[in-house]
């Protein structure tokens, strides 16, 4: 699954639910020696429309759901699946049943006045029936597809059967589960439902309430079937302008930043307040051509624009050169990223000539035209008076472009307008976006042309019936290296294509107070090890 | 007819040098540093336009992104290495036309309207009361962004919404000053030696005794038409990069004020400053000089 990255904040107002978590029973400590207590604030950029699994599509909800639930398993700090609801499991033979016994000695959260429920099978075959059901608008959808049907065998097993058996299943069942008593509707899940506002799971932290300031208040599960959480409080703490958010934490009005402005990096290296954590997120930025512009369709004339950027410049001048530059389709931290291919050089004399080959020349004012047209194209970019960072990329692009004779329009758009005419309408021809991948080698979504539609992802048009080919081929083998060597088959030719423009992947950065011990982070859901993070006692305030 | 010009320019003009001369010193020192701003407004647009600048405003230099001010680039780099001081000038660009375009609107509605309630009297009077009290009862900011939203971001509707807002304000100063007028003998004088109403209108009341309050009026209504424009760019709703606008400047060089480069910022804010600080200094200055005076 793919999930754009938001390149726009949305700003969504949040009811303010303030509940009460009654006393519990007596903490299950996790008896590693380290101290509970203490309390994190972090900040993010913008504030999230909904803290369910499902509804959300944005980097921001999923961080929280990641504190909040489960899946029936999990992914270790070494990517390595480890049991979490389910405690064992048994694969058949031909590998299209997956058979799951639960832990019996899970809760979920409580609700106020009301004790808590056990977590049971039945609350796993209503996820998945909520996920599936046409009314619940959901990004996980499609990536479940493979499953045939959900049976309850017993009240702590429950049976998969997959359609045909795929490679790397197992993963698949990280997806986050959610109590039968949780929605309004039972039926489906929308945005408007109180659960996606005030969830209850099972997992390490439960949501308290949203405050008056909008912050997400988590509280410690004491019942935490792993074993209570070492900090007691996590502050979602939402900001509107992202330049203040290192200011914030350099006055301790937060303890941790999930992402650290590039620009911000040299002023942290030098406090010794806190510490600089890299992770490598499976995502990359690129320019994404439409394809129904017959000017585009050509692919000299989009090998030409990746020769006319130089991208290292810009990451060099823009991102202080913390990143990679990347020549295809993949991300460079998947085992599917073909590193033979290399990206292509800048060169604006081999762009200007590969445009000639396409038929176009210069006309009288040394703009590139083709029968009298002149080659001018609209870049739609989404509003973002904060983000100087797609600002500077997409006029820097402008500004190679103007040098081998190609106009480009920069037009600012509304978010919700950006979508609708990039996802919707097609009406554009080049954007700037960015995608995070959380399954490293599945691209069939953004290349495959039965992926070509309103609000779908190959939302340049791009139909290939060798990539179809190769996606199809990919997704159906169970050979881990023919699977490899599909991948690199189909990185270098989309590479030669050029769909996109293949930027880059940044490295991340998140800060943090050197108070917090024992941080570890997951590239893409970020707090999946919180619970094992801990404020040394002298610290705790 | 020589004996009626003499009277009424007993009531209307005096030499100006002379109320010059009698005006306080800090009057005279308001008109001074707003004729100055003007004056380099004008020039910077004219130097802008012809294309007479110090850079190129949209040549990149990524080596030096927010560079200080310095040797090749007077007030420095912004964020893209582009030339500040290009830019600034060019900037002028983004408000001159539109800016004047507001003012022209603003003065010939009000006028109209001016002169139909204060000539007229009556239900014209109510009614240019009404219309203004209802034109002064939306916010202006929010009317245009009323309109961007309706049609488009572009300046010359933003400009139309400026000019017709300041219509009103404009209307009641005249048709004061035209009720004051219209008791006066000149006036009268006029009516009986035959003149036609337009001409007296236009002739005796607007261009002998209103000319200087419509200056003044151009004047604050150019102050009000940047402080607009400059708003709305820096919102985003203005002028588009990689047009330069003082707005645009100042909120793609907010991004590096608190890290220290505050140039990219500082060079637009000040210039905005400055300029809406003239352009208000010279209307009030003269209407200090040329108004309360002719009224005392």
């Amino acid at each position: 699954m793919n999930r754009l990255s938001r390149i726009a904040p949305l700003i969504l107002t949040l009811a303010v639910a303030l509940a009460t978590v009654p006393a519990l029973s007596p903490a299950a400590s996790k008896n590693d020696g380290r101290p509970d207590g203490g309390s994190l604030a972090y900040g993010e950029y913008g504030r999230p429309a909904t803290l369910d699994p499902i509804t959300s599509n944005e980097m921001i909800s999923l961080r929280i759901t990641e504190l909040v639930f489960n899946g029936l398993v999990g992914i270790d700090e070494k990517q390595v699946i480890i049991p979490e609801l389910a405690e064992r499991w048994e694969v058949s033979k031909d590998g299209r049943t997956y058979t799951f016994f639960l832990r019996k000695d899970v809760r979920w959260h409580p609700r106020e006045g009301e004790g808590p429920k056990p977590f049971t099978a039945e609350d796993v075959l209503f996820t998945y029936n909520i996920m599936m059901h046409p009314k619940t608008i959901t990004p996980l959808k499609v990536r479940y597809e493979f499953i045939e049907k959900v049976e309850k065998v017993d009240d702590a097993t429950v049976r998969f059967t997959l359609k045909r058996p795929i490679l790397n299943a197992l993963a698949k069942f990280t997806f986050k589960v959610i109590p039968a008593h949780g929605p309004a509707n039972s039926q489906f899940l929308t945005r408007e439902d109180p659960f996606v506002r005030s969830p209850i799971g099972t997992g390490p932290y439960t949501v308290k309430g949203i405050t008056a300031d909008r912050e997400i208040v988590l509280m410690a599960n004491e019942d935490y079937f792993k074993g209570r959480p070492h900090i007691n409080k996590f502050v979602s703490r939402p900001f509107a302008d992202q330049n203040i958010m290192t200011q914030a934490m350099m006055f301790n009005a937060i303890d941790m930043l999930v992402l650290v402005n590039p620009r911000d990096l040299p002023e942290l290296q030098g406090d010794k307040r806190f510490v600089l954590q890299p992770y490598n997120a499976l995502s990359y930025a690129f320019f994404g051509y439409n394809l129904r512009n017959p000017l585009l369709a050509d692919k000299r004339v989009r090998r030409a624009f990746t020769h006319a950027v130089n991208r290292q410049e810009m990451l060099d001048s823009f991102f202080n050169g913390q990143g990679t530059i990347i020549s295809g389709p993949f991300a460079p931290g998947s085992w599917a990223y073909n590193l033979d291919v290399q990206p292509l050089p800048h060169d604006p004399a081999k762009a200007v000539a590969l445009l000639k080959e396409a038929g176009f020349s210069a006309g009288p004012d040394g703009m590139m035209q083709k029968d009298g047209k002149p080659l001018a194209l609209s870049l739609k970019v989404p509003i973002e008076k904060e983000s100087e960072a797609v600002k500077r990329v997409v006029l820097a692009f402008q500004n190679y472009l103007k040098a081998i004779g190609v106009t480009v329009k920069v037009e600012f758009k509304e978010w919700q307008a950006w979508k609708d005419a990039v996802f919707v309408e097609h009406d554009f021809d080049v954007i700037l976006a960015s995608w995070v991948f959380d399954d490293s080698a599945d691209i069939s979504s953004l290349f495959h042309s039965a992926e070509i539609g309103a609000w779908k992802n190959n939302f340049g048009g791009y139909s290939n019936p060798e990539v179809d080919g190769l996606i199809v081929e990919s997704k159906l083998t169970l050979d881990h290296e023919k699977r490899r060597t599909i991948n690199r088959k189909l990185h270098a030719l989309l590479a030669e294509e050029a769909p996109y423009t293949f930027l880059w992947t940044l490295t991340n950065y998140s800060g943090y107070h050197k108070k917090l011990r024992r941080v570890a982070i997951h590239p893409y859901k970020f707090f999946s090890f919180a619970d094992e993070w801990f404020i040394p006692v002298t610290e705790q305030k | 007819m020589r004996r009626y010009r003499e009277a009424a320019g007993e009531v209307a003009e005096r030499p100006e040098r002379s109320r010059w001369r009698a005006a306080a010193l800090g009057d005279r020192a308001a008109v001074g540093y707003g004729l100055l701003v003007v004056g380099l407004v004008v020039i910077s647009y004219v130097v802008g336009a012809a294309g007479w600048l110090p850079d190129d405003p949209s040549r990149m230099d990524m080596a030096r992104l927010n560079a200080p001010p310095g040797a090749g680039h007077a007030l420095g780099t912004d964020f893209l290495g582009r030339d500040i001081l290009s830019r600034l000038i060019v900037g002028i660009q983004a408000y001159f036309l539109p800016g004047l375009l507001a003012v022209a609107i603003s003065l010939a509605l009000g006028a109209a309207l001016g002169v139909t309630a204060g000539y007229r009297g009556g239900r014209a009077e109510a009614l240019v009361t009404y219309l203004s009290n209802l034109v002064d009862a939306v916010p202006r900011l929010v009317l245009v962004l009323l309109v961007i939203a309706a049609f488009r971001a572009d300046i010359y509707y933003v400009m139309l919404v400026v000019g017709i807002t300041g219509a009103p304000a404009v209307a009641s100063i005249i048709a004061g000053k035209i009720q004051f007028l219209r008791q006066k003998s000149f006036i009268e004088a006029a009516h009986v030696l035959g003149l036609p109403t337009r001409v007296i209108v236009l002739k005796h009341i607007l261009w002998y005794n209103c000319a200087p309050l419509l200056i003044i009026q151009a004047t604050l209504g150019m102050g009000e038409a940047i402080l607009v424009e400059t708003s709305l760019s820096y919102l985003g709703f203005g002028v588009q990069e990689p047009t330069p606008s003082w707005g645009n400047m100042v909120q793609a060089g907010a991004n590096y004020f608190f890290h220290g480069k505050f140039w990219p910022s500082t060079a637009p804010a000040l210039a905005i400053l400055f300029t809406i600080l003239g352009f208000h200094l010279l209307g009030d200055g003269l209407n200090n000089i040329l108004e309360s005076k002719s009224a005392s």
